[in-house]
């Protein structure tokens, strides 16, 4: 029982608690009746998945280097803001590729420089790590490695757009293993 | 999905404000049906406070990244903002009528009458008014002046220094000296105890949020409030009979059509006539302090 000058707070407390669950139920609820309406971020199990849920298709670099490990990349997709693809591999060294259409263009520091033979391209060195940001048509590419320059150099010179059509290199590679 | 640009800071700003009032104020009405919270001083702090706490709440930043909407809020709004509706239009764009909808219905209502107000060509107030209204304290500078309007019309305007009374030429018609001097003393009401200040001050906040339903809503409730402390100042140790004569004449002289007008002054005779009473002290101001500082706690995680 809640003080005299405290008066009608029980009431208040039991109101605002009584609609607190409504407001989750809709929150959690929503997406499970509208699967569309949550922005994400998704874990993906495969190239196709997200460009199915993209609606454009990832752009992935041909050569990886076998020091980024055997085993698969995982993949991210976020819908909202901007619909977003990230790739991350990781082994003896790793790579992180982000990829997203439209909005500003992603900070840069005002150390960074334009990488020699790459087209629209900013890169800046933060530790052991090499940052490159590419203006790859309306997308926005950035990519973080801890692999020497010359390695992110051919990255960006193998980048392409991946297709369900062909096997390719990107695609065999990426796809899950089957279960079991 | 909703546009990337619905997350830019002035757009997600004004949404926020739209949504945690509407959040306060489905508590807050809940609340005050629960209690069955009469007029006076307690309701008057509630909707003062539904018009200015999502201001605060709407206005903590870092809250509108996706990590936060997905992994910390208690409700994205972004979900049901991007339910789909029909013919491919989805809950925001219901969102954005309404909101334009509002903001034009305050022009028209609210701004461009008080526009018409200060424009209008007055004439020469009688004297014996004059001498009545400065007669009031803090009202020896007031400016009289007279509308040519036939329907009853009293209002004030002016700052604090220099109150203006205007009177219609209905109002001196159809109003008797009884009925006219307790109608001067609850415009003078209007001019004591900070109510100015109050009341002006809220509706520079109200305007702010010109787009929002729930502000539009709860204003006039404040505004409906004041009338009925004003009319209880006017008639306080006095005979309640004339300022009922004169809400009653002014009913009647109201629109048929003008259906919430009407309503107010029903509201405002029923606790006249003694029917419903005003309650200053129904909720201790430490509630009002404690249910404050819990929806400006809750109400960041909601974006």
């Amino acid at each position: 029982m809640p003080p005299r000058r405290l008066r009608g707070l029980g009431s208040f407390l039991l109101v605002a608690g009584g609609l607190l669950v409504a407001l989750r139920v809709l929150h959690v609820g929503v997406p499970l009746l509208f699967p569309g309406t949550r922005p994400g971020p998704f874990a993906v199990a495969s190239l196709d998945e997200a460009q199915r849920r993209l609606g454009f298709a990832p752009l992935v670099p041909a050569y990886r280097p076998a020091t980024l490990g055997v085993g698969r990349p995982s993949l991210t997709v976020t819908l909202g803001p901007y619909p977003t693809f990230l790739a991350v591999w990781r082994g003896e060294h790793s790579l992180s590729l982000t990829q997203r259409r439209g909005g500003p263009r992603p900070a840069a520091p005002p150390t960074s420089q334009a990488l020699a033979g790459v087209a629209d391209s900013l890169w800046w060195r933060d530790g052991p790590t090499n940052h490159l940001l590419l203006r790859r048509g309306e997308f926005w590419v950035t990519v973080e490695t801890d692999l020497p320059v010359r390695d992110l150099r051919r990255i960006a010179d193998t980048l392409g757009p991946w297709s369900a059509r062909g096997p390719g290199p990107a695609h065999a590679r990426l796809r899950v293993p089957p279960p079991g | 999905m909703i546009p990337a640009a619905w997350y830019a800071p002035l757009p997600s700003f004004l949404w926020q404000v739209a949504l945690h009032s509407s959040i306060a104020g489905v508590v807050l009405y809940g609340w005050a049906r629960h209690l069955r919270l009469r007029s006076g001083r307690s309701k008057r702090h509630l909707l003062a406070l539904l018009l200015v706490v999502p201001l605060l709440t709407a206005a903590i930043p870092g809250r509108t990244s996706l990590e936060f909407r997905e992994r910390r809020a208690w409700l994205d709004s972004g979900r049901l903002l991007a339910m789909p509706l029909v013919a491919g239009a989805r809950a925001y764009h219901l969102v954005l009528l309404v909101g334009a909808m509002m903001a034009a219905l305050t022009i028209w209502q609210e701004v461009l009458p008080a526009l018409r107000r200060s424009g209008a060509r007055r004439g020469e107030a009688p004297e014996p008014l004059v001498g009545l209204a400065r007669g009031f304290p803090g009202w020896e500078r007031c400016e009289v002046s007279l509308s040519r309007t036939d329907a009853i019309l009293l209002a004030t305007g002016g700052w604090p220094r220099r109150p203006r009374l205007i009177v219609s030429r209905g109002t001196l018609a159809r109003l008797g000296d009884a009925e006219l001097a307790i109608a001067l003393r609850h415009e003078h009401a209007h001019w004591q105890e900070g109510r100015w200040a109050r009341s002006h001050a809220l509706f520079v906040v109200r305007l702010l949020q010109c787009y929002n339903p729930v502000a539009l809503w709860t204003f006039r409730e404040y505004c409906l409030e004041v009338e009925i402390e004003c009319d209880a100042a006017a008639v306080a140790g006095r005979d309640a009979t004339p300022l009922t004569r004169t809400l009653l004449a002014v009913y009647e002289s109201t629109d048929r059509r003008d259906v919430a007008a009407r309503a107010a002054l029903r509201r405002r005779a029923d606790v006249l006539l003694g029917n419903d009473r005003l309650d200053d002290d129904a909720l201790p101001l430490a509630t009002i302090l404690a249910a404050a500082a819990t929806l400006a706690a809750i109400l960041p995680w909601i974006v």
